[in-house]
Formats: structure tokens, C-alpha cells, sequence
């Protein structure tokens, strides 16, 4: 019997190509289907993934497929904390990250790009990025479970060790 | 590790229907574009894009999609799109693409809808 408030690591290394993001999509969504995420949370928890991937793959590694993003799932019993790490061989990640405004892209105003970073912020309950010790960039987000009253879970449920024994038996 | 969308253009009850199946990613932007421009150099007027419930649409597909949209303006076409997932209906709603597209959850409501607007 797995005690409570213990903590599962996940460890995905993805080549830096473009599609390999499915990849680490996929795992966080398995992850937390085991957390007991709704299946409405797990789709945003995949859409946040997959362009955290993106931005890792082409900005922080130049689409290089010999270079890795690492992405580490750390589940508890109320959230996923997911970290995505590049060798951090492409430009900086941005200071701050701008609304879209889809008219003004549409008149032709405004360029298109930024919006993954942006829906990323929409959708998890922390994102930021972090320093590297080993100098490449490190992208951190915090995503609760939410409960049937749509609030995000405590550290006092226990839903891991629930789903372990269902699945388990 | 690229995968292909499936395009492909049928017409029914007015409308010319996108049939999108796989993912819309960075991968898919020629297909789609492919399919709009011949739909649109066949005189579509009443473009619906279907896409397949559980198909995943990142944010490189969503700005193709504004790129659609923003041609679609020029050439007075109506868009409408169907088929999207709950999550993905959110995201569209959340970016501001519905204030250009309109959203119906079925091929068949936005059929109906074009044929009551009519």
C-alpha cells in the first residue's frame, strides 16, 4: 500500500522534432488519469504540455532532433508539477507574455506567434520558468486536480492510492 | 515524427464542407491551406471546416486557422466550424476566433443553420 502525500516521478526524454511532443503529451495524460483528473482537466493538461514541448523543441533547442527536452511529471495527491528543460541552444524565453490580439493579427497589425505561451498561462494554475544550473532553460508548471465543485484539490486527498488500488487489485 | 492530415472537400446542401481528420499541427498548414484555396477558386461562399472529435489542435493549427479566417474576411466567405471537441470549442472561444467563425457542435447544425439563414 502506497502511504499518502508520496510523490511519483516521471521522467520523459523526447528528441527536439517536432511531433515528439505527443509524446510527453501522452504521459502527463496517463499520469494524471491515475491522479483522478477529470477528463475535461487531462485535455488542458495535455494542451499545456504539448506547447511547453513545442516552445522547448523549436525555441530552446533550434528543432535540433540530436539534442533533448526533458519533461519530469511529479505527481502528488492534489496536482502535477511538470518540468520542461532544453539545452537552451535557441533564443531566450520571452520576460513576459502578451495577450493575442486576433484582430490585429487578422488587419495585419500584429504578428501571429506567442499565442502556445499564452494558453498555457489560460489553462495551468502556475507556469514560470526557472533558472538551469546547467544553462539551458527549465519551464515549470503547476496543475491542480480540481474537485467535483470545480475546486483545486488539497494535499488532504488521497485519489492516487484510490485509482492504485482500483487498478491493482 | 510528422504526421499527415487527411483534407478533403465535399459540397452539400450549399455549403462546401473541410473534412479534417488527424491533427492540426505546424504539419497540416499545407493541406489546409491547399483545400481552402481551391475551395475558394470554386466560388465557395459558405465554408465549413469538420474536424474529428478527438483530434488534437495545437497552436501552430490554430494560427493557420486565423491565417483562414483572415483571407476569409477579404473574400467575404462565411466560415463556420464543426466537430471540436468541449476542450477545443473553450480554446477557440478563449483566443477569439469565434468573433470570426462561427461554432456549432454537429455538421448538421451548421447545415441547418445555413439553410434557415437562407
Amino acid at each position: 500500500m502506497i502511504p499518502p502525500h508520496t510523490s511519483r516521478v516521471v521522467e520523459v526524454k523526447i528528441p527536439s522534432e517536432l511531433g515528439y511532443e505527443r509524446v510527453a503529451r501522452e504521459a502527463a495524460a496517463s499520469v494524471a488519469r491515475r491522479l483522478g483528473f477529470s477528463p475535461e482537466r487531462i485535455e488542458e493538461l495535455k494542451t499545456a504540455v504539448a506547447e511547453a514541448c513545442t516552445n522547448a523543441i523549436r525555441h530552446g533547442s533550434k528543432s535540433d532532433a540530436r539534442m533533448k527536452v526533458v519533461v519530469v511529471l511529479t505527481a502528488d495527491d492534489a496536482k502535477l508539477d511538470i518540468l520542461v528543460k532544453d539545452p537552451g541552444a535557441g533564443e531566450a524565453p520571452p520576460n513576459q507574455v502578451i495577450a493575442p490580439d486576433i484582430q490585429a493579427q487578422i488587419e495585419g497589425r500584429s504578428p501571429t506567434g506567442g499565442l502556445g505561451l499564452w494558453l498555457i498561462r489560460q489553462i495551468v494554475d502556475q507556469a514560470y520558468f526557472e533558472e538551469n544550473e546547467d544553462g539551458g532553460h527549465q519551464f515549470r508548471m503547476i496543475i491542480y486536480r480540481l474537485t467535483d465543485d470545480g475546486q483545486p484539490a488539497s494535499e488532504d486527498s488521497h485519489p492516487v492510492q484510490a485509482n492504485l488500488e482500483n487498478s491493482n487489485p | 515524427m510528422s504526421e499527415e492530415i487527411q483534407v478533403t472537400i465535399r459540397f452539400e446542401k450549399g455549403a462546401t464542407i473541410i473534412d479534417l481528420a488527424g491533427d492540426v499541427t505546424t504539419f497540416a498548414e499545407e493541406a489546409i491551406d491547399k483545400a481552402y484555396q481551391t475551395a475558394s477558386s470554386d466560388g465557395a461562399h459558405n465554408i465549413i471546416f469538420n474536424f474529428r472529435q478527438n483530434d488534437y489542435i495545437n497552436s501552430a493549427g490554430i494560427a493557420i486557422l486565423i491565417g483562414i479566417v483572415t483571407e476569409a474576411r477579404k473574400r467575404d466567405q462565411r466560415l463556420l466550424m464543426t466537430g471540436l471537441s468541449n476542450h477545443f470549442q473553450k480554446i477557440f472561444r478563449m483566443v477569439g476566433l469565434t468573433q470570426y467563425a462561427d461554432l456549432y457542435p454537429t455538421l448538421e447544425e451548421a447545415l441547418d443553420a445555413l439553410e434557415k439563414a437562407t
